[in-house]
């Protein structure tokens, strides 16, 4: 197991080396550069643009550009963003946890909720219940977050009942800590309901559709003609058996904790790494693209990880050695 | 004295607190004396006497990138660091023009190159310590400090000439240039900042002077002399300052400025949002599109707010065709560069339908390249080229285009006239202006490919490839004509249609040319109209530049508030020194 994780880690280093080449050459290959907007100011003259271009170090052949990026980042420095002109890092690290906090509560939501509803449907295949479920995930899976976000914005803005987007409200730092949390979790009930209801729509069909495949084998039979209770065969034999697939699934959706929420942050205003990120593609600041990417691609092979190493404790017949 | 900045991606949000002035200063009706600043400025500006207290509250669309007023070069920075620095000088939101700020008066030579700036008594930064002539001294010095990010430096050289400056004593500066400059009082009102704070960042160099006061510094280290502090910023979501007690300007009633308490920056993600918020009563200004006006007019009593019918912006957006022979080649450079072409297809840009498909009708028809909402410039004689197809068509025919059997519109030696119409497609206005141009250009029989891009393609190809036909694009405008000297001189980088040339290629090119520099070098703003009137007359009659039409501003602000009017350039609204609340609740 442990030879397994270290492998996998090692394999970490070229498939990182490969994305961040791969995003460098697009990025700079596309047409325009960082300094577009500045170009197009009427009192700007052009010394002063190539000498911007020089400072932050456009100038440089791409492949100089490129190597010293990577020599600083094996040494921890991220670069400076050109907007900024602060640490890609901290820039980072002042929204990471914002974003963490919407994916985690929305993943524990969706999962508290999809899993229940799914051993319901699968039990009472065809009921009008399991009707209705699968005609709600149809129409989760089927909208897009960034309207769902929308249209709870609006409920929200029509009924006054809760805050309209953001995080926090204009008084939070002068709240007991308590406050705090309750502000905090107003806000991040249309956020976290978006996110939920669409991974709930998706874990309730997966968790329903495995179920069903125990429930056809030979052993729950054989469980049920020796008398078993209807109870323990569903969930001490049947569950058990039709969550690993599930298992997997956590272990993606692990990996896009960072980025799963992007679009629908920049709806409802929510102060994650996903309005950083779509703004700096947008506007081509170089090294916070190349940061974010690397974060995000070493959570999408841990997450992964993690997935794996789960379904080996879950399922004793999964080794790895 | 922000330097107003392109508005690429939005027209709209033009509400801004200071510009860059112009010459002879007030005299304040009356003077106070507070216990520390014995000559506080008087506000000059209409306004009632107000109440102390309350929580403004503003949104804006992306987060400040930085706190450093020096290197700071976009909106998102600069409306919120206007509040907490001051410059030398400062204008008047309404007239324009430039009045005492950090300077209490000053004098300037008779042969206009020399001026002496008197400091203000007694004025502290944020942190207690005195503002000092070497504070100023020090800004200057950062604007000139090799590797430092501002276009300040492009402002204050005057042909090629670095601006000079010395301390004559504790309370006077001098400044001195090459050649006499009339617009010198509205460059001069670069932000000043503390000396104590920043030198040792400076001494290090530009590039660790540009990161300095980044947006990771905590607030307390960024010191002023505005009429707010800087009390905390949260990433993406707001940033909220604090009064400043020590502030130099009084009411005409001698109470010290500001009234409200706190000033609150809401971070929000996109014009939608910001709506959403003031129609919740959760911001207390919002700068409405020309579409919602009508909408906001009706729902003004029921949400306790008032939509002010404001002035036309400086910006406009506009069509500009290629005449540099480095990107076309003939026949297109020959068209491109008749002037006949261009006032014939300047008739077939249907300026009414821009105005009300865009505009919802709150614009006026632009005829050149001073918006009628820069009363002290405009000119209204200009030759105007009104909407008219059958116009157009003879026109072209006086010039020897005609259109042939098959439909198109053929050029004197025969081609089809057949070019690319381009613009950035993130901005949907300006990809249904090119619609509207496209169908009346294609009446004319002009074989017209319209292609929206990417605004950084756009841009390279603008500046750098120099590779296109025509583009539909804006820029905005100061109040003083002569700080777009990019574009309208011969030699300038943005010159558009032809950049940076060795020597103007026309006779009305090259006397552009010298009425800028004449512009430039002259004192009196009465003479100098003359020479903006005739600038502009000359755009209009050679028209390198077609534009569309000046968009009106539309000011939205909640009743509780006062001071709000009149209402000032651009659609200012009051500033935020004298606003207050009539009943302080919050």
């Amino acid at each position: 197991m442990l030879r397994h994780i270290v492998r996998r880690l090692l394999q970490l280093i070229p498939l990182l080396l490969g994305i961040t080449v791969l995003s460098f050459l697009i990025i700079q290959l596309s047409p325009g550069d960082f300094l577009a907007e500045i170009r197009l100011n009427p009192v700007v003259s052009q010394e002063t643009v190539d000498q911007m271009r020089a400072n932050f170090g456009l100038d440089q052949p791409l492949h100089i550009q490129y190597l010293r990026w990577l020599s600083n980042v094996v040494r921890g420095d991220f670069g400076y963003s050109f907007a900024f002109q602060v640490p890609v890092l901290w820039l980072i690290q002042s929204r990471l946890l914002n974003t963490l906090l919407l994916n985690v509560v929305a993943l524990v939501i969706a999962w508290l909720v999809a899993v229940p509803i799914g051993i319901h449907a699968a039990t009472r295949q065809y009921s009008a219940t399991d009707n209705l479920f699968s005609f709600i995930a149809y129409i989760g899976i089927s909208t897009p977050t960034f309207f769902s976000g929308l249209l709870l914005l609006y409920l929200a803005f029509v009924t006054r009942l809760l805050p309209i987007g953001g995080m926090t409200s204009l008084d939070y730092a002068l709240l007991p800590w308590w406050g705090k949390v309750l502000d905090v979790a107003r806000h991040i009930i249309i956020p976290a309901s978006v996110l939920a209801f669409l991974a709930v729509a998706g874990l309730m069909r997966q968790m329903r559709a495995n179920l069903l495949e125990v429930l056809r084998q030979d052993y729950v039979r054989t469980a049920r003609s020796k008398g078993l209770a209807d109870r323990v065969v569903i969930y001490k034999h049947a569950v058990r058996n039709a969550i690993n697939p599930l298992i997997t699934l956590f272990g993606l959706e692990l990996g896009g904790l960072l980025s799963g929420s992007a679009i629908l942050e920049n709806v409802v205003g929510w102060p994650g790494l996903g309005q950083l990120i779509l703004d700096a593609v947008t506007r081509k600041d170089l090294y916070v693209v190349m940061g974010s990417l690397v974060i995000g691609g070493v959570t999408l092979v841990l997450g992964n990880l993690v997935a794996d190493i789960l379904l080996a404790v879950a399922d004793p017949r999964i080794r790895y050695d | 004295m922000v330097r107003r900045w392109l508005e690429l991606i939005t027209v709209g949000s033009l509400l801004l607190a200071l510009l860059a002035g112009m010459a002879t200063a007030q005299t304040p009706p009356r003077r106070f004396s507070l216990p520390d600043i014995p000559n506080p400025k008087v506000v000059t500006y209409p306004h009632e006497v107000g109440k102390y207290g309350g929580v403004h509250v503003r949104a804006q669309i992306s987060d400040p990138r930085t706190f450093n007023y020096r290197v700071a070069q976009e909106t998102s920075s600069t409306d919120i660091l206007a509040n907490v620095f001051d410059g030398l000088v400062e204008q008047n939101y309404i007239t324009g023009e430039i009045e005492p700020a950090l300077a209490e008066s000053w004098t300037v030579s008779r042969d206009g190159r020399t001026w002496v700036f008197t400091l203000r008594q007694g004025v502290t930064w944020h942190d207690g310590k005195p503002l000092t002539v070497d504070d100023v001294i020090f800004s200057f010095e950062s604007v000139f400090t090799e590797g430092v990010q501002t276009s300040a430096r492009d402002t204050l050289t005057f042909e090629g000439k670095p601006l000079r400056f010395r301390k004559l004593d504790d309370r006077r500066i001098e400044f001195r240039t090459e050649k006499p400059i009339g617009t010198f009082l509205r460059v001069i009102g670069i932000a000043i900042l503390p000396k104590h704070k920043l030198a040792e960042a400076l001494a290090k160099g530009g590039a660790e002077f540009n990161r300095t006061w980044g947006v990771n510094t905590p607030p307390r280290e960024i010191v002023g002399t505005g009429p707010y502090v800087i009390a905390e910023y949260v990433p993406g979501q707001r940033v909220t300052m604090l009064r400043n007690a020590r502030y130099w300007k009084v009411d005409k009633a001698g109470n010290r400025l500001p009234y409200l308490t706190r000033y609150v920056r809401l971070i929000v993600p996109n014009l939608d949002a910001a709506r959403l918020k003031f129609l919740a009563g959760e911001t207390d200004v919002y700068a409405a599109r020309p579409r919602e006006f009508t909408e906001f007019k009706g729902l003004e009593r029921q949400n306790n707010f008032t939509i002010y019918d404001g002035p036309e912006t400086f910006a406009s957006e506009f069509v500009v065709f290629n005449q540099n022979p480095a990107g076309v080649k003939p026949p297109k450079l020959t068209w491109f560069q008749d002037v006949r072409f261009r006032r014939a297809i300047n008739h077939a840009i249907d300026r009414n339908t821009i105005a009300n498909q865009i505009y919802a009708g709150r614009a006026t028809p632009a005829w050149g390249p001073l918006s009628v909402g820069n009363k002290l410039y405009y000119n209204d004689k200009l030759p105007r080229y009104e909407y008219n197809l059958a116009r157009a068509e003879q026109l072209l025919a006086e010039a020897g285009y005609r259109k042939g059997g098959d439909g198109f519109l053929r050029d004197p030696q025969g081609n089809i006239v057949e070019f690319t119409l381009s613009t950035n497609a993130e901005n949907n206005d300006r990809v249904a202006m090119g619609n509207i141009l496209r169908q009346d250009w294609t009446k004319l029989g002009i074989k017209l490919t319209y292609a929206p891009e990417a605004f950084n393609t756009l841009v390279g190809k603008l500046v750098g490839t120099f590779n296109w036909d025509a583009i539909i694009i804006g820029l905005t405008g100061g109040i003083e004509p002569v700080t777009g000297k990019n574009v309208w001189l011969s030699s300038g980088s943005l010159h558009m249609w032809w950049p940076k040339q060795e020597k103007p290629a026309t006779e009305w090119e090259a006397e552009i040319d010298r009425l800028f520099n004449s512009a430039e070098a002259e004192v009196s703003q009465e003479k100098r109209k003359q020479f903006y009137l005739r600038w502009q007359q000359v755009v209009a009659e050679q028209v390198p530049i077609l534009y569309f039409s000046y968009p009106k501003t539309q000011p939205a602000v909640r009743n509780t508030m006062g001071n709000v009017t009149p209402i000032g350039l651009q659609g200012a609204i009051g500033p935020i020194d004298t606003l207050y609340y009539k009943q302080v609740l919050r």
